[in-house]
């Protein structure tokens, strides 16, 4: 029986007079791969924000595996399991490919500074293992060559790749991915939609996705929510989702079928 | 209400804060209860001098927190060297009350023309001061952080320190590092004034100080208006807010910020020549203090907030000025009110008193 | 053509108000001085004509060299006419304002003008100095002149050397055949020899050594303060460096340290004296508590606001030091004496002694720092300076490892802190201004923040050189703020900027030892 991973509650979210996101309910089930979609500005974002704890909602719960988790350090919540990734990509510019990965596995690891000093054989053991963890990260997304590379340095596709992989080197057992797609070509974005369907099959991690490339969404998603000016106006699977009237009307437009309005009109004519 | 108490997380700041808190207004009672119970208090017209003199300087301080505010407003960048260039304001009008008095005034020669034109030398000091702050603050943003518009925070800071050492450096070498008098004209001169009555005693309203205040007063009307109604303060007023925005709107930005620049170096001018004309003495050393001062003035009410860098002014004067014998300390102290002043509005008021609430970083 | 001219009125106008500015500082006379020295003829002094020329006649080709270089940008490919006539162009503008000022003030002068009230560097004998002891017309003639003369050769040496031109082409096949082929390979593979880095750290210890006993006490104390200034270095590079937070009141802590120090093992004003390397150690911990209780409340602040908050906090502390309130703990202005010193062999410590103490504190530092930084610890530092609201997300507490770094920063200087009052055996509030802070903050960014390497050269270069240039001790300052400013615009890494550590060759190397294992 598949538990529910993430349920966000009747979660209200306000910067001064203006109200991000409005009262939405979701329920994301565990290894479940889902999207949320929606217009720029509807609140995709900063509902992540909330769920990863860079906000804390004016109203409203956030659970994780039942336990509330709203409104604690986002340092906290990383620690429970929950990574992401950013929709303006966000490494630590100065630092190689590898340490940002390394960065990423700061919470599973433990030396202390102490340690550091002293260069204990827990110390020692334990940076092995991570830098030969992180090197099979850096092999997962191929950039094993690229380790040494400032991250600055790194093609946009590559930083994409690594910003992945450093939320991946926390082990997380959700993986919330905002815009992943942003900026790919179709091919790289093909790649993308097996890799995260990789991602959810070999390592059982639940995927939550903010996107705007309908192929991708109707690709990978079990279940779509869609947001709307803060409020969720539907859920459910692709094709419910495809064929639903408000929906299309709010975000995906009439187009969705890969038929524009005057081809509609014509194939109406002719018939 | 109780279900906000019980939101509140009980976070290691906000305990710090407490115990601060507590801490601070429990020693600011005792002070206060120690000193009036002691009955060692000053006098009526003791008050009314602090009061005087704190209205004076706040006024100074405003003028000078308008300058930080102001830049921060449009480049979000602390110009560290503010405070030199106030001095150089203070230098440029020492030379021409100077100049003016070196001049014979008339035929008789039994006056100079200091004193046979004083307005005339009061108006060129100021404009001349007020010039030539202008012109180097300007300078300092072409040549110290124009290039470096991009950069980490960081850097352009470093950049400022650089600048303040090299310009306050560069003023003692030129003229040398004894302290120098203003030459005020005999009608503005310094320690004359009004005597009012307090009781069995009399204060001094010296002329200088109500100069400055009044003229401190017009300035900031003056730069009050300019933002508020003139195109060019409606461009700057763009540019903080959004510099791109601004620039697709046609704006020049640099041209903008220059200007900015000009303005802030221009007040901090007039008050350089202030400082000189009340206080008399200085040398290069003159805008240091001031202007770490100022700066606290302009966080105080509020950084990129004008009206804020005006009240935070005026503010951090009076406090300074009665501070120190409202709390039964010393004099020498006066400046360790200002820093303490300037760390507690950090801890628990950082937006300071009208400036918003800083907005939550966008992710 | 126009453009090359345009560059020439504006470099001539900037060098012009460069050299009346040198005028007016004294530093003409200064670098004449040791000008003077350099070219053996320092007596002729008093019959000033002769080495004014010789200074002025370097600058202006200088100045003329700057000039050529940049009428020579690559976009513009100028030929040699368009180049001598900028060269002329800019010569004849900076020898008209220095020639016009040096006739004006000749003039002046010449009337009885004193100008020393107001320009004290501009006294009687100064100024007949600025115009070669000839009357000013000439002087002003002769200025523009030189000017003009060595700013066009400039202009044509650069020219001769830029590339493409014939000369250039010689040097570059020059460079080819012999230092290109020289292997830089090899060069490092012969360092990585076990026996040849042995060799060379012996050396090297030998030489620190033997170093102290042998340069003298000056130079012990020269050195001790590069030591001293290492150390401190090495503690804000933690903070500032790693963690990315701009403290500029790290003195503060300094000066806790060493007047802790002070008070516990001076015989006034508390005649505590306890045992000396306890008093350090308490030393180290008052600093640390410092930073834990100014730390705590304002870690938060945004970059700018910690910066003027902490300097802040060091001018607290320092008025607070020498205030009538606190005298009778820290003896106020006076400072406290005889601060204790320790025993070697049973002498006190020696200028030698506190040198080699320095020495191995500061290996013992570079070691914690350079173990501190390549370990999870640094690169959760490294990180939250980067970005720290991403840090935090990536799973750094941000808030503990921010406090950690101040608190060591403090830590060690305290300790630095304790040495210097022991060295000097004496501590005052004026050794503990905001200039210390700016020194040290200095240190850590012209070297290179979080560099190690880069911490040391800063040291040197900021504390060991002015000393080396006494003359110009007068002109630290402003160079300083000067060198503060053209680091940011042209060279804001560092003089030797941090370098990433390299993990693929460990991922090699553990390759090769792997396949052992697999195979029993």
């Amino acid at each position: 029986m598949t538990r529910q991973a993430i349920r966000v509650n009747n979660v209200t979210k306000r910067f001064g007079g203006l109200t991000a996101v409005d009262d939405v309910n979701l329920v994301v089930d565990e290894f479940s791969i889902s999207s949320i979609i929606g217009p720029n500005g509807a609140g995709k974002t900063t509902l992540f924000n909330c769920v990863t704890g860079f906000y804390s909602p004016e109203e409203g719960e956030i659970e994780f595996f039942d336990k509330p988790v709203q409104g604690l350090p986002t340092h906290k919540i990383c620690d429970m399991g929950i990574a992401r990734t950013y929709q303006n990509i966000r490494l630590f510019k100065e630092m190689t490919a590898i340490e940002n990965i390394l960065v990423g596995q700061h919470t599973r690891m433990e030396s202390t500074w102490v340690e550091s000093i002293l260069h204990n054989p827990h110390f020692i053991k334990e940076e092995k293992e991570a830098v030969g963890k992180a090197f099979e990260l850096l092999d997962f997304v191929g950039l094993s060559a690229l380790a040494d590379t400032p991250a600055f340095n790194l093609p946009y596709g590559a930083q994409r790749r690594l910003e992945l992989a450093r939320a991946l080197a926390s082990d997380p057992v959700v993986l919330m991915l905002d815009e992943p797609t942003a900026g790919m070509n179709p091919q790289e974005t093909a790649e993308m939609m097996a890799f995260i369907k990789e991602l959810r099959d070999s390592k059982m991690i639940t995927i939550i996705l903010i996107e705007h490339d309908m192929r991708v969404v109707m690709g990978v998603s079990e279940k779509i929510a869609v947001l709307d000016y803060g409020r969720k106006i539907a859920e459910g699977n692709p094709a419910e989702i495809q064929s639903n009237q408000r929906v299309i009307k709010a975000y995906l437009g009439p187009s969705m079928n890969g038929m524009t309005n005057r081809k509609k009109r014509k194939k109406q004519n002719d018939a | 209400m109780i279900e906000k108490l019980k939101n509140i997380k009980l976070s290691t700041q906000l305990i710090f804060r407490l115990v601060i808190g507590i801490l601070l207004l429990v020693y600011l009672g005792w002070r206060i209860v120690q000193v009036t119970a002691s009955g060692a208090t000053f006098g009526a017209d003791t008050w009314l001098r602090f009061l005087i003199s704190g209205l004076v300087i706040g006024g100074m301080y405003a003028l000078i927190a308008i300058g930080y505010t102001l830049v921060y407003g449009i480049l979000f960048m602390i110009n560290f060297a503010h405070g030199e260039v106030m001095m150089l304001g203070t230098f440029a009008g020492y030379f021409v009350l100077e100049a003016f008095s070196a001049i014979p005034g008339s035929a008789a020669q039994d006056i100079n023309f200091l004193n046979a034109q004083p307005v005339l030398a009061l108006v060129l000091a100021f404009l001349v001061g007020a010039g030539v702050s202008a012109l180097f603050g300007y300078l300092l943003e072409r040549i110290a952080y124009r290039p470096l518009r991009g950069a980490p925070r960081l850097i352009p800071l470093i950049s400022a320190i650089g600048a303040s050492i090299f310009l306050q450096n560069a003023a003692q070498l030129l003229f040398g590092p004894q302290r120098r008098q203003y030459n005020n004209p005999d009608l503005l001169w310094r320690g004359t004034g009004w005597m009012i009555p307090v009781g069995d005693k009399t204060v001094m309203l010296t002329y200088t100080g109500v100069f400055s205040f009044i003229l401190s007063i017009l300035l900031m009307i003056g730069l009050f208006v300019l933002v508020k109604k003139t195109k060019l303060g409606k461009s700057m007023r763009a540019v903080a807010e959004n510099k791109q925005a601004a620039a697709l709107m046609g704006i020049d930005v640099d041209s903008v910020i220059s200007k900015t620049f000009l303005i802030s170096g221009a007040l901090a001018g007039a008050a350089g020549v202030m400082w000189g004309i009340h206080n008399g003495l200085f040398n290069h050393y003159v805008g240091f203090i001031p202007g770490i001062k100022a700066f606290t003035a302009a966080v105080l009410g509020g950084i990129g907030n004008i009206p804020g860098a005006m009240l935070g002014g005026m503010l951090l004067g009076l406090l300074e000025s009665l501070g120190p014998a409202l709390l039964g300390l010393d004099f020498q102290l006066k400046d360790v009110i200002a820093f303490t002043i300037l760390i507690l509005v950090l801890i628990f008021r950082p937006s300071g008193l009208l400036g918003e609430a800083l907005t939550e970083e966008k992710i | 053509m126009n453009e090359s001219l345009k560059r020439g009125l504006r470099l001539g106008l900037i060098f012009g108000i460069v050299f009346i500015f040198f005028m007016l500082i004294g530093f003409t006379t200064v670098a004449t001085s040791i000008i003077g020295q350099l070219v053996g003829n320092v007596d002729a002094q008093s019959s000033s004509g002769q080495l004014p020329v010789s200074n002025l006649i370097i600058f202006t080709v200088i100045m003329g060299f700057l000039t050529g270089i940049s009428a020579h940008k690559k976009d513009l490919k100028p030929n040699w006419i368009h180049v001598l006539l900028a060269g002329l162009f800019s010569g004849l503008v900076t020898g008209l304002m220095v020639g016009g000022f040096a006739w004006l003030i000749g003039g002046l002068d010449a009337q009885g003008v004193d100008f020393r009230t107001y320009l004290p560097n501009l006294g009687v004998r100064e100024i007949q100095y600025l115009i070669f002891n000839v009357p000013p017309q000439a002087a002003a003639l002769r200025y523009i002149l030189y000017f003009v003369l060595s700013s066009v050769v400039g202009a044509l040496l650069i020219k001769v050397l830029s590339p493409g031109s014939t000369v250039n082409r010689a040097v570059v096949t020059l460079k080819k055949t012999t230092v290109d082929k020289l292997d830089v390979g090899k060069l490092k593979g012969t360092l990585e020899n076990k026996y040849v880095l042995v060799a060379l750290l012996v050396a090297v210890g030998a030489l620190m050594y033997f170093l102290p006993f042998v340069w003298g006490s000056y130079w012990n104390y020269i050195m001790g303060t590069v030591a001293i200034y290492i150390l401190l270095g090495l503690g804000l590079n933690i903070i500032v460096g790693y963690s990315g937070q701009l403290v500029l009141g790290y003195v503060a802590f300094f000066a806790i340290g060493a007047y802790t120090f002070a008070i516990l093992t001076a015989p006034e004003p508390h005649a505590i004296e306890m045992n000396l390397w306890l008093a350090v150690l308490i030393s180290m911990l008052t600093s640390t508590l410092a930073g834990l209780l100014i730390g705590l409340p304002i870690l938060n602040l945004r970059g700018d606001y910690l910066a003027i908050v902490t300097l802040g906090f060091g001018e607290i502390v320092r008025i607070l030091i020498k205030s009538d309130l606190l005298t009778a703990l820290t003896n106020g202005p006076k400072g406290i004496t005889n601060v204790g010193q320790p025993f070697w062999r049973g002498r006190l410590f020696t200028d030698t002694n506190y040198m080699h103490l320095l020495m191995l504190l500061v290996l013992a530092g570079l070691f914690v720092a350079k173990r501190l930084k390549d370990s999870r610890t640094g690169r959760a530092w490294i990180s939250i300076r980067e970005d720290q609201t991403v840090s935090q997300a990536t799973g750094v507490n941000t808030f503990r490892y921010k406090i950690l770094a101040l608190l060591l920063g403090a830590a060690i200087a305290g300790l630095a802190g304790a040495l210097f009052a022991s060295r000097n055996q004496f501590t005052g509030p004026e050794d503990f201004t905001l200039m210390v802070s700016v020194n040290v903050l200095c240190v850590v960014i012209v070297g290179g923040m979080g560099s190690l390497p880069g911490v040391v050269l800063g040291a040197f270069v900021l504390k060991g050189l002015p000393e080396l240039l006494r003359e110009l001790s007068d002109y630290r300052l402003l160079a300083f703020g000067g060198l503060l400013v053209a680091m940011m615009i042209l060279r804001p890494n560092g003089l030797w900027p941090v370098s990433r550590p390299k993990f693929i060759k460990q991922r090699l190397e553990a390759c090769k030892d792997e396949p052992m294992e697999v195979s029993a």
